[in-house]
């Protein structure tokens, strides 16, 4: 067997990603330069659900925002591990993956651990975790391709999956982030604005309850611009929900017929 | 289209074979078998009480560990390993012991020289299923039949030869892995335990190829695996029987 | 089969469903009886089969397939690296088949599936055939690795082929290998030109740019391109491409592919309950030389789909 898998060879990705240089609008801060995409900076990218896309799964959705394209499927109530205690409560357990492709570079998506709790914590307050005692939901998500934005759109996808698949909720919930380029706050960003980004605010809500579970900002931001973001990103959520409840509403009357 | 193999044997002659049973201590059943420079010992744990993540209430679970002589175990290993668990599978009499697992060892201890080949063929495949099979024997594990596994090498002129050694398969443009049931000594008469106008012996239970050969090559190897089969069998008779109780 | 008796006396009175979970084999072996499957195909069928080229924007070649519920998704990504010493003018492919836990109720993670690493051995096999193995004279395998090469002895492609099963209903390799197919006959490589530190940067093509190291070679020619059939044993019968629920009844599966210039590439059976006969193995091919053709059909009328846009 020995000398049997060659060594790989060292390789590297002949597309220009190594230069971050800003673009060059971006230099005099106060032109009106125009987003990669020509969107206006309050303006969300068109959104896309659809339930079922695996078969295999209890529930499960597939979203795509522009290129953001994500996958989560939902599996259980079952069997908690054995190791675990006896629990009142329904748990939930959550795993984000990126493919290989899925980043302008292969195999660099982002920390799956952080993602993972990330989406643990935002969709905990919205499910009704006394409904499946004893049981855990599993929510996988697989991100096929990284546009930017990704954990928000996983976060909506997975509560549109479940929804799907039946578990109780409080409400959808919805999320959206921000980005803070120098004096201008973008929605929905990009991975290309992401990349030189000053700072990010991300939300996640349940719109119809108009309660936040989750908040997340990094970077420097004033008091002021926080709440500008918050209020921004509300409006977009509440937004996203009908697009969301609308899809979830096409699948089942397309489903009664 | 005659070819001259290079240790001088006619083109269905196998290696020299051997077989040697009980050789561990501590296994439930163990066997040293080896074609030519090529050695595997297999080693049977079991049957054991049913861990958890093969527990099946119905049926009896074998589980292979593929140890290759050196280095890790890759991808390569967990093919041999299902291919080996699933031929295993189909000659044991798997509702005799439900709920239990047996532990397959397979260790590779000579492979035929030549380390600067690349070892991703499956030349080590047969002479395992040989050993795991014996193995399973000396194990008293209750098996409907033996397995037997040869291996076919197909020369760019269409000419089959068997039991290729390692120096041979680089000449060979495809191969074909095939594992038969023995072949039995009965008293009854012949046609009795025919099914679909075939022996049992002929079924395959496990087939392998690598390379492209054409359809027509691919029955020619069968022929040829069958035609071995019985002196497989003989010898495999011949290095069991005389270790079974009574 | 120590149900059938238990079963008979049941089946008039139990609900179809309840019958179906409780005696699987006595469900199916009625309908098998009566020629057909549960889901209403004819024992040689397979199920509807659809490709969608260009799925995945950020890998330079992709393409979704899908065999019934079985959904694969195949990217290439196009890397550079130093080829090897002892072939200068030769490129790589790394093949890695996925099963991520959104696939099946049976992956989780941190528990890999068990058939993920077989079934990507199983497609460096049948892709790269004969690369590794044999001398240059008897290539035959789909892809000619000389055809990746940039600059004998400094550069050359590293195409490194990803497919994540999204979807697991049976028959995961057939999907695998014509999503893995048909991802490199979408396949468009990058032009690159050779940079001040010697390194490949990847131009646009409008800019002209004399340094182009690559100019035609923007597609991967495909000679002999393999096509796969699954098929289950059971007594007499042979069911084609088989869904996840008729794999875990009846546990013999025999997978054949063939190439288009009608060599067998592979015949494989990992064991089972049921012994191969010479008749059924005819019969196994047989419906896979149909299926080649169904299957080249679908792929070209995809490939043409894309040339209109």
């Amino acid at each position: 067997m020995a000398g049997k898998a060659a060594p790989t060879p060292t390789t590297y990705s002949p597309s220009p990603t190594t230069q971050k240089t800003k673009p060059s609008f971006f230099k005099n801060h106060d032109a009106d330069w125009v987003r990669p995409d020509g969107r206006g900076f309050h303006q969300c990218r068109p959104a896309f659900f659809r339930t079922g896309a695996v078969n295999a799964a209890a529930g499960s959705a597939y979203a795509e925002f522009g290129n953001t394209k994500v996958i989560v499927s939902v599996f259980g109530p079952r069997e908690s591990k054995k190791a675990m205690m006896y629990s009142d409560i329904g748990r939930l357990n959550c795993n984000v993956s990126y493919a290989t492709f899925a980043t302008p570079v292969r195999g660099q998506g982002s920390d799956d651990e952080d993602f993972s709790s990330m989406l643990h914590k935002a969709l905990e307050g919205a499910i009704i975790l006394e409904t499946f005692p004893k049981t855990t939901v599993d929510v996988f998500a697989l991100v096929l391709e990284s546009g930017g934005s990704d954990l928000p759109v996983v976060i909506s996808c997975a509560s549109v999956a479940l929804a799907d698949a039946g578990i109780m909720m409080y409400d959808l919930v919805a999320s959206v982030s921000v980005s803070c380029l120098a004096k201008n706050l973008v929605i929905d960003p990009m991975l290309e604005e992401e990349s030189y980004q000053d700072g990010s605010l991300m939300l996640t809500c349940m719109p119809s309850k108009y309660e936040v579970t989750q908040l997340t900002i990094t970077g420097e931001w004033s008091a002021a611009k926080i709440n500008e973001g918050m209020q921004l990103c509300l409006d977009a959520c509440s937004k996203l929900a009908n697009i969301m409840r609308s899809c979830l509403k096409e699948a089942a009357s397309g489903s009664e017929e | 289209m005659e070819i001259d193999r290079i240790d001088g044997r006619t083109p269905n002659q196998l290696r020299p074979l051997a077989c040697s049973r009980s050789v561990l201590n501590r296994a439930h059943g163990s066997a040293s078998w080896s074609q030519g420079d090529t050695k595997v010992l297999a080693a049977v744990y079991g049957p054991k009480a049913g861990i958890k993540k093969n527990e099946n209430p119905e049926k009896a679970c074998i589980e292979v560990i593929w140890k290759p002589k050196t280095g890790q175990s890759g991808k390569s290993e967990r093919e041999y390993e299902m291919i080996l668990k699933r031929t295993l599978q189909s000659i044991c009499i798997l509702t005799v012991n439900p709920n239990t697992t047996t532990t397959v060892i397979i260790q590779v201890v000579n492979d035929d020289g030549a380390v600067s080949f690349k070892g991703y063929g499956f030349h080590l495949l047969p002479c395992s299923i040989n050993a795991a099979c014996a193995a399973l024997v000396d194990a008293g594990i209750p098996l409907k039949h033996l397995a037997v596994a040869i291996c076919c090498g197909l020369a760019e002129s269409g000419y089959v030869i068997l039991d290729p050694t390692k120096l041979e398969e680089q000449k060979m443009k495809a191969f074909a892995y095939l594992v038969f049931p023995n072949s039995v000594l009965s008293v009854l008469p012949e046609g009795s335990s025919k099914v679909v106008g075939e022996p049992t012996e002929s079924g395959i239970i496990t087939s392998v190829t690598q390379g492209a050969m054409a359809v027509d090559d691919y029955f020619h190897c069968l022929e040829r695996g069958r035609a071995a089969n019985e002196k497989m069998s003989a010898f495999l008779r011949r290095s069991l029987q005389p270790q079974l109780p009574g | 089969m120590g149900y059938s008796n238990a079963s008979g006396d049941l089946s008039s009175e139990m609900e179809v469903d309840a019958f179906r979970r409780l005696f699987p084999l006595r469900f199916y072996e009625r309908h098998l009886a009566e020629l057909i499957r549960p889901d209403g195909r004819a024992l040689g069928k397979a199920r509807d089969t659809t490709i969608a080229l260009g799925a995945v924007a950020s890998a330079d070649g992709s393409a979704l397939a899908k065999i019934g519920l079985t959904t694969m998704l195949a990217a290439i990504k196009m890397e550079v690296m130093t080829p090897l010493k002892e072939s200068p003018d030769e490129g790589c492919i790394v093949i890695e088949f996925h099963m991520p836990p959104i696939c099946s109720p049976l992956v989780r993670p941190g528990r890999p599936a068990e058939a993920a690493p077989v079934v990507s051995k199983q497609l460096s096999d049948t892709i790269l055939r004969h690369v590794k193995h044999f001398s240059v004279r008897s290539f035959s395998g789909m892809i000619d690795l000389k055809d990746l090469s940039l600059v004998s002895g400094k550069a050359a492609w590293m195409a490194y082929l990803d497919i994540y099963c999204l979807d697991a209903d049976g028959s995961l390799f057939d999907v695998a290998l014509l999503s893995a197919v048909a991802a490199f006959s979408h396949l468009q490589i990058p032009v690159v030109s050779m940079n001040d530190e010697g390194k490949l940067i990847v131009v646009s093509e409008e800019n002209g740019e004399k340094d182009v190291v690559n100019k035609e070679k923007r597609k991967l020619r495909l000679n002999r391109i393999p096509f796969s059939l699954t098929c289950i044993l059971h007594k007499k019968y042979i069911l084609a491409d088989p869904t996840a629920e008729e794999e875990s009844i009846f546990e013999t599966v025999v997978t054949v592919v063939l190439d288009t210039s009608d060599q067998l590439v592979s015949l494989y059976k990992p064991g089972g309950p049921a012994l191969a006969f010479t008749s059924s193995v005819q019969d196994c091919i047989a419906l896979t030389k149909q299926r080649l053709k169904e299957l080249q059909t679908i792929l070209d009328e995809s490939i043409s789909g894309m040339e209109v846009d």
